[in-house]
């Protein structure tokens, strides 16, 4: 199999999982204790292992026929709780058939709403015999309470630079690519510990070249970063809010992208903006006052269109 | 009988309007009636600006006609079936022509009526008939493949005068009183749909005998979007409150009258104070409709409408004394033209997401290294392979299609693999052991062809084995 390497070298065994270690020990005690294995949640930021991880984990644990015994749900593409319920409820009502037990795994949690939240407690409860939740979600804050005191709760680390460096090195050298130190190094800077980023532009580097150069390496960064966001703000910065709002739209419908991830978005933007001295303070704290309010009025429910062609209008 | 029917012109000099479009249409049916073959005609406007009319009276001229709309089912195969046969036999009774028509050809259904757009296509290559199609969208996508093999005939909007003229002279012939501004005024509200405005006529006066201003104001109107652009001018021009409050007495969502408004801020204000406080009220007007939504509690409303309204009129410095184009909330069709894109871009995510355990969203952000990786033609054909992407979703990632040769070469290679490999699908009884009885039988098949091969191709079979030993966890 070729394709992405984000999934040809994705680790199958526990051991195989690189830098977390902590986690990967303790979840092996787990595997054929009498008392069973407890209800899991995976927290973490994006790309350090813990689908992988519940991935390994699963075949380990239920072993040959883990296929069968196995569910694989993404709470974020899962419009409302109906369908997440539905699928949960159809495949926990069966017996585990060659396994001593099923594993639902439940990635990004903390999308789903508390209500859901709340329904899926429920679900969480009644196949507690023959039902293994693995939970995983970014920021376990964002997960209610019941929730939480049902799961072993494991911390996953973003991955420190040397290690993704290693991995790196080694998928380069399997595919037989040459590569120079520099351009590995700055890979690491620019994935910020997230693995699956980091092999994304590996690949990306590899496929324009023969070999992976320092400077392909920007221009893969320069090519895959959403420039647009910056260039809203510009728009809007310089006056010019009909050409900021166009900008805007096209982000949101378009590219798909969620008011909330667009206010991280905005917010990390300015705040670079003033500390690279481009922005006065007094200008800087005016507008994350505005976004901090466009922030609490979008989760409160509001439309996250009009509250951003708000913001920009803010920074005219 | 319905009005429209009865009043429907019956020949080309009847109809009113679009004379342009009328001479060539009358130009392609002399050509026919010349024996002279033509390019189907696409007829395209808005509704009610005489585009059945011009297909029924183009039929009558031919005598014998089939006819399928957007209510009929249309799947490839049924289009094929139904207009497809029709289109290349000739009628038992009659030596002429047999005209083919398709109404509403941009309301084909992406789903249902799967490969619609391509039998059309096929029909129009192969059919030795007239064809005529209606549409009503020129931009539609579904007709992006149908334009070119057509003569395209755009109808335009009926003028208010000529369709004042046509209610009058119903009004006379069916006994009706009536008096001439609400004639007009329905002319006008029907905003260039004939069709509308006759059958509102009718409604209103066919029993009563008599046609006033009440009558229209009772009837609903055709597109409360005048009305809404009235309210939203007032808005923009005026600083009075009662008559800003008045003028947003509004039917419909008020959450849309909102997006009506905020669009059209920039349109009307100008200098960035005046921006900014107006869109201060529209956040505003925004957060206590939401909250209305939220809590079930409704009074909140009161107050979202005096933000959008009088806290959008307040927030100019002076009258501004200029005609502003209105617009529509250009949001709104910037979804629908996209829908088709952004169904694509859904696809391809949801094959990611599956393929590398990820959210759709994740995937999308991914996109843009798929974008790189597709430049390198090797790349690009193993993951469409791997993501089992279809030609559209390929042309997301790449202009070019993969070259067809090096296609065939990693088929080939494929090929070969999937011989070597024991198949997965099969994983209950799809343990090492029967792996490696599956490999021995088919090793033994190939040493007897091949004999010179064997010992290479036994050594391939091990080192096969012991990557299918990982890889065959990767899938699932």
């Amino acid at each position: 199999m070729n394709g992405p390497w984000v999934e040809k070298y994705r680790p199958q065994k526990l051991d195989d999982i690189v830098g977390q270690q902590h986690v990967t020990e303790r979840l092996k005690h787990y595997v054929g204790s009498k008392d069973g294995m407890p209800n899991l949640m995976f927290t973490g930021s994006a790309g350090v292992g813990k689908t992988t991880t519940a991935l390994a984990l699963v075949k380990l644990a239920i072993g040959e026929y883990w296929r069968q015994n196995f569910l694989e749900l993404n709470a974020s593409d899962e419009r409302g709780i109906g369908i997440v319920r539905d699928r949960i409820k159809g495949f926990s009502r069966l017996k585990p058939v060659g396994a001593p037990f099923k594993i639902v795994f439940l990635d990004e949690v903390d999308s789903m709403t508390k209500d859901a939240q709340s329904a899926l407690r429920r679900e969480m409860e009644m196949y507690t015999k023959t039902v293994v939740f693995i939970l995983s979600c970014n920021y376990s804050s964002k997960i209610i309470d019941p929730i939480q005191s049902r799961c072993a709760i494991f911390r996953f680390t973003p991955i420190k630079g040397s290690n993704i460096i290693k991995r790196l090195k080694f998928i380069a050298d399997s595919e037989g690519v040459e590569y120079e130190d520099s351009a590995i190094e700055s890979i690491v800077y620019f994935a910020e510990g997230d693995m699956r980023k980091a092999i994304n532009i590996l690949q990306s580097t590899a496929s324009i070249g023969d070999k992976i150069k320092n400077s392909s390496i920007y221009e893969v960064i320069s090519k895959a970063k959403p420039q647009d966001v910056s260039k809203m703000i510009i728009k809007a910065l310089s006056g010019d809010f009909m050409g900021s709002r166009e900008i805007l739209r096209q982000i949101m419908i378009m590219q798909g992208t969620s008011g909330e991830d667009l206010i991280n978005q905005i917010y990390q933007d300015i705040m670079k903006r003033a500390m690279d001295e481009k922005m006065a303070p007094e200008i800087y704290i005016d507008l994350i006052e505005a976004i901090a309010n466009t922030d609490f009025r979008i989760r409160e429910g509001a439309n996250p269109r009009i509250q951003l062609e708000s913001l920009l209008a803010k920074f005219l | 009988m319905r009005w429209t029917e009865k009043y429907r012109p019956k020949y080309f000099k009847d109809v009113i309007g679009n004379g342009n479009a009328k001479k060539e249409i009358e130009g392609w049916l002399n050509n026919w009636k010349n024996n002279q073959v033509e390019k189907p005609l696409l007829l395209i406007g808005p509704a009610g600006t005489g585009k059945t009319t011009m297909a029924h009276i183009i039929a009558n001229e031919f005598g014998d006609s089939f006819e399928l709309n957007a209510s009929d089912e249309r799947t490839y195969q049924s289009l094929l079936n139904t207009a497809g046969i029709s289109s290349d036999t000739y009628s038992l009774f009659e030596k002429g022509h047999k005209l083919i028509i398709l109404d509403e050809v941009d309301g084909i259904d992406g789903k249902k009526d799967k490969g619609g757009t391509r039998a059309i296509g096929k029909i129009i290559k192969e059919a030795k008939h007239p064809m005529i199609m209606m549409a009503n969208d020129f931009y539609s996508k579904r007709l992006t493949s149908i334009k070119p093999k057509c003569i395209v005939v755009k109808l335009t909007k009926v003028h208010t005068n000529s369709i004042n003229a046509l209610l009058k002279k119903i009004a006379i012939n069916e006994g009706i009183e009536a008096d001439s501004d609400s004639i007009k005024a329905l002319a006008k509200n029907s905003n260039g749909d004939m069709r509308f405005a006759i059958n509102t006529l009718q409604a209103t006066s066919q029993s009563s005998k008599t046609f006033t201003m009440d009558d229209l104001n009772e009837t609903s109107q055709k597109d409360n979007r005048s009305t809404i652009f009235d309210g939203i001018r007032t808005v923009l021009k005026s600083k009075n409150l009662k008559r800003v409050k008045e003028s947003l007495y509004l039917d419909g969502d008020p959450t849309v009258v909102l997006e009506y408004i905020s669009e059209n801020i920039p349109n009307e204000y100008k200098k960035k104070n005046e921006i900014k406080k107006a869109y201060k009220m529209v956040s505003e007007a925004d957060y206590y409709f939401s909250l209305a939504r939220t809590t079930q509690n409704y009074t909140y409303w009161r107050y979202a409408s005096d933000f959008m309204g009088i806290g959008v009129a307040l927030a100019k410095d002076e009258k501004y004394k200029k005609f502003t184009k209105l617009t529509g909330p250009k949001a709104f069709t910037y979804i629908g033209h996209t829908k088709g894109k952004r169904t694509l871009r859904d696809n391809i995510a949801e094959k990611i997401s599956e393929k590398l355990h990820v959210s759709k969203s994740e995937a999308i952000s991914s996109f843009p290294y798929f974008q790189i990786m597709f430049e390198n033609d090797e790349l690009a054909w193993e993951i469409s392979d791997f993501l089992s992407l279809d030609d559209d979703e390929i042309k997301r990632f790449r202009k070019k299609k993969i070259p067809k040769k090096g296609m065939t070469k990693m088929e080939k290679i494929k090929a070969e693999n999937n011989f070597k490999e024991p198949d997965q699908s099969n994983n209950l009884v799809n343990s090492l052991d029967n792996n490696l009885k599956i490999n021995k039988i088919k090793t033994s098949n190939k040493t007897k062809t091949t004999n010179k091969k064997e010992s290479k191709s036994v050594k391939e079979e091990d080192k096969n084995k012991k990557t299918k030993g990982q890889t065959s966890l990767f899938n699932f």
